[in-house]
Order: structure tokens, then C-alpha cells, then sequence
């Protein structure tokens, strides 16, 4: 949940990378940190791997200063995507402002996603946040290995649902991470202007917050 | 509680002796030593984590080494939060799945105990059933016994009362006769004697036959258990008249109580009725008998009450009473423990499947030497 600290006029907001084992959690994060440039940005914290599957979590914060003195800080983690890191995953979900669920393109690992996002649905229960309400992209990436499942028909799956239309990405590539992480924000930013007058009391309109907490010096090849 | 994403301080970084050692070694790098600070200090420069001042570190000899050492320190201290963070997520999720654990744990034993009590209590119905099905059983194996004895009995009882009716009457007959010959013989001692002798064996003789009527009546009554012919019968008048043919039998010497409550009329066979009730009030007369009790101690008490849709008759004496050995035995037709002649051993059979015959159970209570209560139910229309 967002954390608003008056003492210090401190706004921290956490949104979470989830998804199945192998999808493109971190590389997610890795890209965002090499590409945003944002008024703030912290050191990606690449906790603790084993061949190159995250164990913990990793964790990049970035953040702006509104003219009003408002700090506002954003926390992206991600979570472990095998099966046996459940707690773990629940504990990093848990107080989450918003969600981005990285899905895997390829035929064969349609299975994992239903499952991963079956255990999101799940884990958002149990830590006391409600999947209608809470800000959530998904993104289906790796887009770049042939034959994946094609966009058209990913579309139309998920057209009924609230998380419609899907961001396509290849965050290897870099492309469609930021596209994302834009939709998020966009989405994001609703919730927490409802809560803390974001645009009334602090001068940072929707605009204002996706493209501070976005900006690049490259152009996304979404 | 802290959560383990709570923005580390210095504090949980670095312990006292972890700074000042960490102090010592940069100071040793630096022309002017340098301290590092949780609070700020005069030309400090700001020591960031995670794009939070943790610290500040002051002295040196320019802005410029103080800068380089706030580097250093900040590059040092993402190794350690990393391992602080890890250990504080490793600790959260832990006692999470520990709770989990516990509450999985108590709903585990919950569920074992209620699965224990529903084995037990299928258990307790296992048994209940198994004891039904061993009653049906019994219950099967003596009634078809006892068609079979009834059988027996009623061909006997149809053989038996022709040759006693002849008897009876040609004793009778033979009564007459001797009357005749009385007039007709010399009067003399060795006659008269002959005669009073000759007049005793008929006498014992129609006594006997007599007795063997009764047995076969008995016997009759019994084979007859399965015939129909009910109408409604009151049970306080068959009581009164088998009453009242008990006192004829024991010279009017019985003490009995009557508590005859209001009733309705059931439907049944009277003449069978009758017959048990004066079988049970014949038991309880022997019994006082057999205990040697007068008029002024052994008494009977039948009372009739009616309970809920129930009509009980309660015959209880203060007589001999029933051994606990011979309690289990009391239902087995011809069963007796009464002299030879005294009695059929078909009395309590009788008036229990009487009782069944008409929808009611028959129940003794009894204790040696204390006396004996029967109860007859019978369902209410």
C-alpha cells in the first residue's frame, strides 16, 4: 500500500514485476534501469541468483521531487518465478501498489502463465488486495524467438478481461519495457490520485507523472 | 514491525564497531580523517542508499575527498543492505510459512479429531446394527422353533383329547357304577374297605384326566398363536374375571390389589388375552406360594395405566422371584422349574407371544427372594 510519511512529505510506492520461472522478470527491471532516465535513480539491486534465477528478489528505485516538495518514490521489484519460491513471493507482493505481469509468448509455456497468473490471483487474495481494483498490465514478452503465439490471437483471449489490450515486448531487446512500464504508471496514477490529490495538493498531473518517472534518452522500439 | 522493504538506516547497517572500524580505514586512505555519521554534521557530504541519505560524512582535507569517500561508502554499503535486505525477507518469509505451518498444523489435528469421533461413532452404529441383526436372528430361529413345537403340540393335543374325553366320562360312569355295587356287595369291613379305596383311584383317576385336559387346553392355546379372530377387547374386564378364577383355584385366600386405571380398548383376541393374563396372575400366586407367604404378607398388585399412546398392565408380586440363572430360560417353551404335573412350561410363552401376536412386548423384572414384576405394553389405537 502506498506509504505516505508527512515528516519528511514522502510519498513510496511499490509496483511488482510477477510472472512464471523464466518469463523476463529481471531483465525487465534491467532494461528499465538502463534505459529511464528519470529525476531519480537508485542502484539496481540484483539480490541473489543461481544460474541466473532469481532467488530473493531484485529491486530498482526510482523517484521525483514535486515542486511542492513531495518525494515520491517508486519501488520496482521482482519476484522469484519458480514454483518453490511461494512465500517469498508472497511476501514481496504483499503491500504492492501495482502489478506488471510479464508472460512468456512461447506455445509451450501458455500452461506456466495460467498458472503464474492463477497464483498472482491467489497471493493477491492472501495478502489482502483485490486483482479488479488493483492497477495491473500484462505483458506478454520474448517476442523476438519465432514462433510464438501470435499477437492477434493473445488479444483476442484477454479482449473480455480489465487488462486488455496486452503490451507485446522483447525485453532482451529492450523493446516494449517501457511501453509497459508507461501503462502501469498511466494506471497507476489513478489509484494514487484518487488517495492523495496527486494533481490538486502536489501539482503532478497524469502527464507529469508518467513522463518524469519514464523518461528516456532512447527511443522505445516498441 | 519493521517490514524487510523498510528503507535500512545506518544503524542496520553498520554496528558501532563496524563504522568506527570502517572510519579507521578510510581516515588511513585520507590526507585528514574522515567519520561517518548517521547525523548531519557541519561541511558533511550526504552518503545515499537506494536514493535515502543513510549518513553523513564529514572531515578530510577538501570537499572533493569527502565526496570520494562518500562513494566508496555508498558502493559499500549496497553490498551490506543487499545481504541485510536477503537475510530480513529469508527471516519474514520464514515465520510466515512457520505460521502457516502452525495454522495447517492445528487444522490437521482438528480435522483428526473430528475423523476419530466419526470413526468411533460408525463404530458404535456398526455394533448397534450387528446386535439388531443378532436379535432378528434369534428372534427368527425361536419363532420358527416354536411353529414347530406348536405344530407337535397341536397334533398331540388333537390325539391326547379324544381318549381323555372317554376316560373322563367312563370314569364318571364307573363313579355311578361303584354307587350301584355299593348297594349290591355284603356289607363287611373287607368290602366297605374295598369300595373306599375303589372310590379314591377313580377319584385320583378323574383328577388326573382332568389335569391332562388342562395341559392339553394349554397346549391348544399355544399352537394357536397364529390365528386371527380380534375384536376390541377391555383389558381391566379380562383382568377382573381371570381375578376372579384365580381366587376359585386358591380358595379366595390371595390377596390382590387392583389399580385398574382408565384405558381404551385395544384390539386382540380375548380368549388368548385371558388366558396369558391368568397364566402371569398364576405365576405370581405360585410364586407367593413357593415363598411361603399367607394372605397377611404376599400380595399381587395389576395395575393398568395408560402412557402417552401406550397401555401398560403391571403384575407384581413380593414372591419367590426368578434366579438370575433362570432369568435367561423363562421363554423357552415347556421350560419349568415346578414339580412334574404342576405345571406345562408353557405359561410364560404363551402370554409373550400373545403380547407380540398384538403389537406389545412383555418385560420380567425379578430378583431371588424379593419377587417379580411383568409388564405387558400394548400399543393404544
Amino acid at each position: 500500500m502506498a506509504e505516505y510519511t508527512p515528516e519528511d512529505n514522502k510519498l513510496a510506492l511499490k509496483v511488482v514485476f510477477y510472472g512464471p520461472a523464466l518469463s523476463g522478470k529481471t531483465t525487465n527491471l534491467m532494461q528499465l534501469h538502463s534505459l529511464l532516465n528519470p529525476e531519480r535513480k537508485g542502484e539496481l539491486m540484483v539480490l541473489e541468483t543461481r544460474d541466473d534465477r532469481t532467488l530473493f528478489f531484485d529491486m530498482l528505485p526510482i523517484g521525483l521531487k514535486s515542486e511542492s516538495g513531495l518525494d515520491l518514490r517508486l519501488k520496482l521489484y521482482t519476484v522469484p518465478g519458480q514454483v518453490q519460491h511461494d512465500s517469498t513471493r508472497k511476501a514481496v507482493l504483499s503491500r504492492a501498489d501495482g502489478v506488471v505481469f510479464v508472460a512468456d509468448s512461447q506455445p509451450s509455456q501458455q500452461d506456466n502463465n495460467a498458472n503464474a497468473f492463477g497464483n498472482l490471483e491467489e497471493n493477491l487474495e492472501k495478502v489482502g488486495l483485490d486483482i479488479d481494483t488493483l492497477p495491473l498490465v500484462v505483458q506478454f514478452n520474448k517476442r523476438d524467438i519465432p514462433g510464438v503465439v501470435d499477437e492477434a490471437e493473445l488479444q483476442d483471449r484477454w479482449s473480455a478481461t480489465p487488462w486488455s489490450p496486452l503490451v507485446m515486448a522483447s525485453a532482451l531487446r529492450g523493446s516494449g519495457v517501457i511501453a509497459t512500464f508507461r501503462l502501469l504508471l498511466d494506471r497507476l496514477y489513478t489509484e494514487v490520485d484518487a488517495e492523495f490529490e496527486l494533481a490538486a495538493r502536489h501539482g503532478i498531473d497524469r502527464n507529469r507523472f508518467i513522463t518524469r518517472l519514464s523518461a528516456s534518452d532512447e527511443v522505445d522500439l516498441a | 514491525m519493521r517490514n524487510f522493504e523498510d528503507d535500512p538506516t545506518l544503524d542496520d547497517l553498520l554496528s558501532d564497531d563496524q563504522r568506527q572500524r570502517l572510519n579507521r580505514a578510510l581516515s588511513a586512505l585520507c590526507r585528514e580523517p574522515v567519520a561517518l555519521t548517521a547525523n548531519r554534521q557541519e561541511n558533511a557530504e550526504p552518503v545515499e542508499f537506494n536514493l535515502e541519505t543513510v549518513g553523513w560524512l564529514s572531515g578530510g582535507e577538501s570537499a572533493a575527498e569527502r565526496r570520494a569517500a562518500s562513494e566508496l561508502v555508498s558502493f559499500l554499503l549496497l553490498f551490506v543492505a543487499k545481504y541485510r535486505l536477503a537475510a530480513n525477507l529469508h527471516h519474514d518469509t520464514t515465520e510466515a510459512s512457520y505460521a502457516e505451518l502452525q495454522r495447517q498444523n492445528e487444522a490437521l489435528k482438528a480435522s483428526e479429531a473430528r475423523f476419530r469421533e466419526l470413526s468411533d461413532q460408525l463404530q458404535q452404529r456398526v455394533d448397534e446394527q450387528v446386535e439388531v441383526i443378532r436379535q432378528n436372528q434369534q428372534d427368527l430361529y425361536e419363532s420358527s422353533r416354536l411353529r414347530s413345537v406348536g405344530h407337535l403340540a397341536a397334533g398331540v393335543a388333537h390325539e391326547i383329547n379324544n381318549p381323555i374325553g372317554f376316560i373322563s366320562s367312563n370314569l364318571r360312569v364307573a363313579r355311578d357304577y361303584l354307587e350301584d355295587l355299593r348297594d349290591i356287595v355284603p356289607d363287611t369291613e373287607q368290602n366297605r374297605e374295598l369300595l373306599a379305596d375303589f372310590n379314591d383311584l377313580i377319584g385320583e383317576s378323574a383328577d388326573g384326566a382332568r389335569r391332562i385336559a388342562g395341559i392339553v387346553a394349554d397346549l391348544k392355546t399355544f399352537s394357536s398363536i397364529d390365528q386371527s379372530g380380534y375384536t376390541l377387547c377391555d383389558l381391566n374386564e379380562l383382568i377382573t374375571s381371570a381375578i376372579h378364577l384365580l381366587q376359585t383355584e386358591y380358595h379366595h385366600q390371595l390377596q390382590v390389589l387392583e389399580q385398574l386405571g382408565d384405558i381404551p380398548r385395544i384390539s386382540g383376541n380375548p380368549g388368548r388375552l385371558a388366558q396369558s393374563l391368568y397364566n402371569l396372575l398364576d405365576n405370581a400366586a405360585q410364586a407367593l406360594r413357593d415363598a411361603q407367604k399367607g394372605s397377611d404378607q404376599g400380595h399381587i398388585l395389576v395395575r393398568t395405566v395408560r402412557r402417552d399412546n401406550q397401555v401398560d398392565v403391571l403384575i407384581q408380586d413380593n414372591g419367590c422371584g426368578i434366579s438370575e440363572a433362570n432369568l435367561g430360560l423363562i421363554f423357552d417353551a415347556f421350560y419349568t422349574t415346578r414339580p412334574v404335573g404342576s405345571g406345562t412350561g408353557l405359561g410364560l410363552t404363551v402370554a409373550r407371544d400373545t403380547a407380540r401376536a398384538h403389537g406389545g412386548t412383555l418385560q420380567i423384572d425379578s430378583r431371588e427372594g424379593q419377587g417379580t414384576r411383568v409388564t405387558l405394553t400394548f400399543t393404544a389405537p
